[in-house]
């Protein structure tokens, strides 16, 4: 229903914003970079936007968003409260806090 | 830097006999008993309850580094910044002051209430948010407030080791001095927490409350201290309208002034029996049975030197300050004016109104404000009410102590009741303290009584061996010949 929801009524092109705090290139942020682009490309082809926010480069940013954790994930559009944080090993969480379905070729 | 360097490295070597650097914490009392303060650039560890005091001494921690030219970072992972900006200023301390003229930087980092955990994460942004602001505000001090709630999102015990020991790390090569808070019920010994910030810590002090005899004390206690010596009792400490307070007996060294000049206790003949009158500075003991005259012996002293310019402290556990006051113009002894010239501060206490701490920080504080020449205590048997015959003690010997070292007369009272035994005459086995005791008594006749009073005791100076008869007339006490 829900993927019916998003095919019916194309969004504008940077629908879906992300933000991204990383820690450099440690393995964590590396991981959750990757899983993210992995599920805009599928999931959200050509209505995403992703920042990518090194703390370690810009500790300010950090402070104001209140980043304590790395990697977090922020969503700013739609404006979702919830943040994620971690490696994002598991894109199901994601595709839940979006109220996206998962595709049929994944079941 | 060429210098902090050396530092570091002659206190890693271990074998540089140099004492370690250590930074005041200019909390009241807690330096003295931390033999100068907490060791410069490392972690210390304050163990409590919660409400043991914890971020109270955070708080205060960066607040005097703060008005002490070292900018500092309190970093609370419990409570909202705006209760601790509010509960600073219930202490009269200026936070947000603090924080525009960035000498105080408050970051709260609690979780938001709203995350989701996928996958491993690292604490990195916050250092990152650390280390950026200590630099921009060239910090000295650090506080982490609970920081064991920043823990929490991670699971795996591997990972909080990691995560902990990269903040250690850090920590040590920052060059801040750092105070984290932890609560021990959450993390018994022996839990992987603990242990590691234990071993990690330079310092470890552990803060909780005993209740003795139904009155609450606060009581710190230094477990570890690397490098240094420290105060190892446990001490008692308040938590007062000016921050922590604690009032270690950690050098007992005695530092009394000789007596001073004799002074005249408002009674000549009294002055003639004692070989002339009472040494300033001296501890002066009057006991007795209940109505035998001591609070009349005490006024009537007051009264003289009041006269004189003097200014008493009188502490009564007694009688409210009107009641005192109203009671003795019978017997001709008129205080009222002395202590509308502010010569005479009358404090009325409660004794089991609070613990000994309060008690004696507030008389330290009164001393201290007003300046007196002469203290009475009237009564210090009933100072036992302030949490036993123990607590009694410490509260005296304490407080005749701080008055002895600054040269201060102290006149007590005690009511005895009739055992005339030495150890109840000189109360509470303070007698060391006691420099001149004079006794009163009753002796019952056939068709009257007779008061009676002796000298039991008198350094410094040959005294009179007679027991005397003497009357309480309405123009004062008369001793007959």
């Amino acid at each position: 229903m829900k993927k019916e929801r998003i095919s019916d009524k194309p969004r504008s092109p940077a629908h879906y914003h992300f933000r991204l705090f990383v820690a450099g290139d440690e393995i964590n942020s590396r991981k959750a970079q990757e899983t993210l682009h992995q599920i805009c490309t599928r999931y959200l082809p050509g209505q995403h936007k992703i920042e990518i926010i090194d703390v370690l480069k810009d500790y300010k940013a950090a402070l104001t968003n209140e980043i304590f954790f790395a990697p977090t994930l922020v969503i700013l559009s739609p404006p979702i409260q919830t943040k994620i944080v971690g490696s994002l090993n598991d894109p199901q969480k994601i595709l839940d806090v979006l109220g996206l379905a998962k595709t049929k070729e994944d079941e | 830097m060429a210098k902090k360097k050396e530092v570091l490295k002659s206190s890693m070597s271990g074998k540089g006999r140099r004492a370690i650097k250590k930074i005041p914490t200019y909390i009241n009392g807690l330096d003295e008993i931390l033999n100068g303060g907490l060791p410069a650039e490392r972690t210390t560890l304050i163990v409590g309850e919660p409400g043991s005091g914890k971020t109270v001494m955070g708080m205060e921690f960066v607040y005097r580094g703060a008005n002490n030219g070292e900018p500092g970072i309190f970093l609370g992972f419990e409570e909202p910044l705006k209760s601790l900006r509010q509960n600073a200023f219930t202490f009269g301390w200026d936070f947000p002051s603090l924080e525009k003229e960035g000498r105080l930087f408050l970051m709260e980092g609690r979780l938001p209430p709203e995350i989701i955990v996928s996958g491993q994460l690292s604490l990195k942004p916050l250092l990152s948010i650390i280390s950026g602001k200590a630099k921009e505000m060239k910090a000295k001090r650090i506080v982490m407030d609970a920081l064991d709630v920043a823990f929490r999102l991670f699971d795996e015990p591997v990972q909080v080791r990691a995560e902990l020991h990269q903040l250690l790390e850090w920590l040590a090569k920052s060059g801040l001095t750092s105070l984290l808070t932890l609560k021990p019920r959450e993390y018994p010994p022996g839990s992987l927490f603990q242990d590691f910030f234990y071993s990690m810590a330079d310092c470890v002090i552990n803060l909780d409350t005993k209740i003795l005899n139904q009155v609450s004390t606060r009581r710190l206690w230094v477990a570890k201290y690397r490098g240094s010596s420290f105060g190892r009792n446990e001490y008692p400490f308040i938590i007062s309208e000016k921050g922590i307070r604690t009032i270690p007996i950690t050098c007992f060294e005695l530092r009394h002034k000789p007596f001073g000049q004799r002074i005249s206790s408002g009674i000549p003949s009294l002055d003639a029996m004692l070989g002339g009158g009472y040494f300033q500075s001296s501890c002066i003991l009057l006991a007795g049975e209940p109505g035998t005259g001591k609070t009349l012996l005490c006024s009537t002293f007051v009264q003289k030197v009041c006269q004189a310019g003097e200014k008493v402290l009188y502490v009564s556990f007694e009688e409210s300050p009107a009641a005192l006051i109203h009671n003795v113009t019978s017997a001709g002894v008129f205080l009222e004016p002395f202590e509308q010239a502010g010569n005479l501060k009358i404090m009325g206490a409660m004794p089991e109104a609070t613990g000994v701490e309060e008690h004696l920080i507030k008389l330290i504080d009164l001393v201290e404000e007003m300046k007196p020449q002469h203290v009475i205590i009237d009564a210090i048997s009933a100072c036992e009410r302030m949490a036993g015959k123990e607590a009694s003690f410490d509260f005296l010997m304490r407080f005749l102590n701080f008055l002895k070292e600054r040269g201060i007369t102290s006149i007590l009272t005690n009511q005895t009741t009739g055992t005339k035994s030495q150890i109840e005459i000189s109360g509470n086995g303070i007698s060391s303290m006691v420099d001149t005791v004079i006794f009163l008594s009753y002796i019952q006749g056939e068709k009257e009584i007779n008061r009676l009073i002796q000298i039991l005791k008198c350094r410094g100076s040959g005294h009179s061996n007679q027991i005397r008869k003497f009357m309480i007339k309405d123009d004062g006490f008369k001793i007959l010949d």
